[in-house]
């Protein structure tokens, strides 16, 4: 059988984080029972940076490892988002620059919530099965940011901003799939989706959000049973225990994944709590680690949690991986691939853990003038040169070369490495 | 099933997700959030309400939903 998958992946989760506490008590959120919701830390956008500076930042590091023969097979380069700042340019392009790929490249984005990462690298997985090209690799960079701009009027929008804010983060994953599935190869055809619509959360304006978080909520726990199900159809005696050694779940907060898990441990299994406590712990926070300390990143959190799970849980012998995507709105995905402690050691050498350890700690008063300062990079922005020195500490905080966003001149986006 | 009887099964499922409130405060038109039940809470009393009852409806049928009697009439329209 074809082999495929992952032949490397990695995680930039940018420069900047805030301490959620201390963002819950600035807002004067309802704070009963917030621990349960297992939020710490969550990535913010800095003004210089957006969706292609942190995707290419993703990206780099498994380019530079690449010969220039490997480089120049990567044939398709999709990015997954639902922050772009352009309806018809698709940010591939720019990326696709910074990167210096090869132009015989199919270049374009898709937009499906937070379900995007997972379209992307299930079109990669199809690309790379169809065999039309062979030996061609698929570059999936799923980049996604916040950026909670102070809306004006009341009603949804408001009400959106404060469920969302302290959750969502900012980041990107980067995907190199080939038939060398070095990191995690994909059961081919285990595939359960399930969709249909429902007006959860959405993006209706630029640059905020709105929605209804309980209605989303209750949508994702629909679709994780539904697809699912629908995955034990195509894989008969799979199992939601025994199938699994660990699960990576679409993260939007840490509370959220465990009462999905236990919802499912309770549906398919009968479990106790006690069981489901230890299941948990055991299974599926080896995948919660990054998600939190980066936040929702949207249509890249799935591969976050993946990329948690290959580099915090233990593979003393192959292990499979159950992943469920969930994108508002809505379309979701169960699917699994098999880990082997060479792709995990191959994983860490991009130091993930370290490099979110070097990101700048943003007081409240610096997020708060990070948010003004922010209005000058708002969608549909024609001319701006970025202050650099604003927050200037988050460029220093790194000793990685990364991309930031210098200027907009006559809306065409420039950057520069730093 | 009668809506008073499913109010006292909904009842007991809040009083078990959330120990710390009295349950003589639980009236029919209260609504969840102000009884300190965070998303996840909310969740979990719809499920264990279906499950107790035997009722499998799909979770967003309860989307909208402004207090415990509006989400007892949906329970109380699928029975």
């Amino acid at each position: 059988m074809q082999l495929v998958g992952i032949e490397m992946l990695n995680i930039f989760g940018g420069s900047a984080y805030l301490d959620v506490d201390q963002l819950a008590s600035h807002r004067g959120l309802d704070k009963t029972r917030f621990d349960n919701l297992l939020m710490k830390e969550k990535s913010v956008a800095l003004p210089y940076e957006d969706p292609v500076s942190l995707g290419v930042n993703a990206a780099k590091p498994i380019i530079d490892v690449l010969s220039d023969n490997e480089k120049d097979r990567i044939e398709m380069l999709i990015t997954c988002t639902e922050s772009s700042f352009d309806f018809g340019k698709s940010m591939s392009s720019y990326m696709h620059d910074y990167l210096k790929l090869n132009r015989n490249c199919r270049l374009f984005e898709i937009k499906s919530a937070c379900y995007s990462g997972t379209t992307g690298l299930q079109m990669g997985i199809n690309f790379v099965l169809s065999q039309v090209s062979p030996g061609a690799k698929a570059l999936v960079i799923a980049t996604d940011i916040s950026r909670f701009l102070v809306a004006e009027g009341g009603g949804v929008l408001s009400e959106g901003w404060s469920f969302a804010e302290p959750s969502s983060g900012a980041g990107a994953a980067a995907m190199l799939v080939s038939d060398r599935p070095h990191i995690f190869q994909v059961d081919v055809g285990a595939n359960g989706y399930y969709g249909f619509e429902v007006m959860d959360t959405c993006r209706p304006v630029a640059d905020s959000e709105a929605g209804d978080s309980d209605l989303s909520l209750l949508s994702y726990l629909d679709c994780l049973e539904q697809s699912f199900s629908e995955y034990q159809k195509r894989v008969p005696g799979a199992n939601y225990l025994e199938s699994f050694s660990y699960l990576a779940f679409h993260t939007p907060f840490g509370g959220m994944i465990k009462g999905a898990h236990r919802t499912m441990m309770r549906k398919m299994l009968k479990a106790k709590a006690d069981v489901v406590e230890a299941d948990f712990e055991e299974r599926v926070f080896p995948g919660l680690i990054y998600c939190q300390r980066v936040g929702n990143i949207m249509g890249a959190t799935t591969a976050l949690s993946l990329a948690s799970t290959i580099e915090n849980a233990v593979f003393d012998t192959p292990k499979r991986i159950g992943c469920f995507s969930y994108g508002s709105g809505c379309c979701s995905e169960f699917f699994s691939g098999v880990v082997t402690i060479e792709g995990q050691e191959r994983m860490q050498r991009f130091g993930i853990s370290n490099k979110l350890k070097q990101r700048y700690q943003l007081s409240m008063d610096e997020y708060d003038a990070l948010i003004e300062e922010s209005t000058n990079v708002r969608f549909g922005t024609r001319t701006v040169k970025l202050d650099t020195e604003f927050i200037g500490g988050a460029r220093k905080s790194s000793n990685m070369p990364r991309l930031f966003l210098k200027e907009i001149k006559e809306y065409h986006r420039l950057y520069e490495w730093v | 099933m009668e809506k008073g009887n499913i109010f006292l099964v909904v009842k007991d499922v809040i009083s078990e997700v959330l120990p710390d409130v009295d349950s003589e405060t639980v009236t029919i038109d209260k609504n969840l959030k102000s009884l300190g039940a965070n998303s996840i809470d909310r969740t979990e009393i719809v499920m264990l309400s279906m499950e107790r009852l035997g009722l499998k409806l799909p979770l967003v049928s309860f989307g909208g939903v402004e207090n415990i009697e509006e989400m007892i009439d949906v329970l109380v329209n699928n029975t």
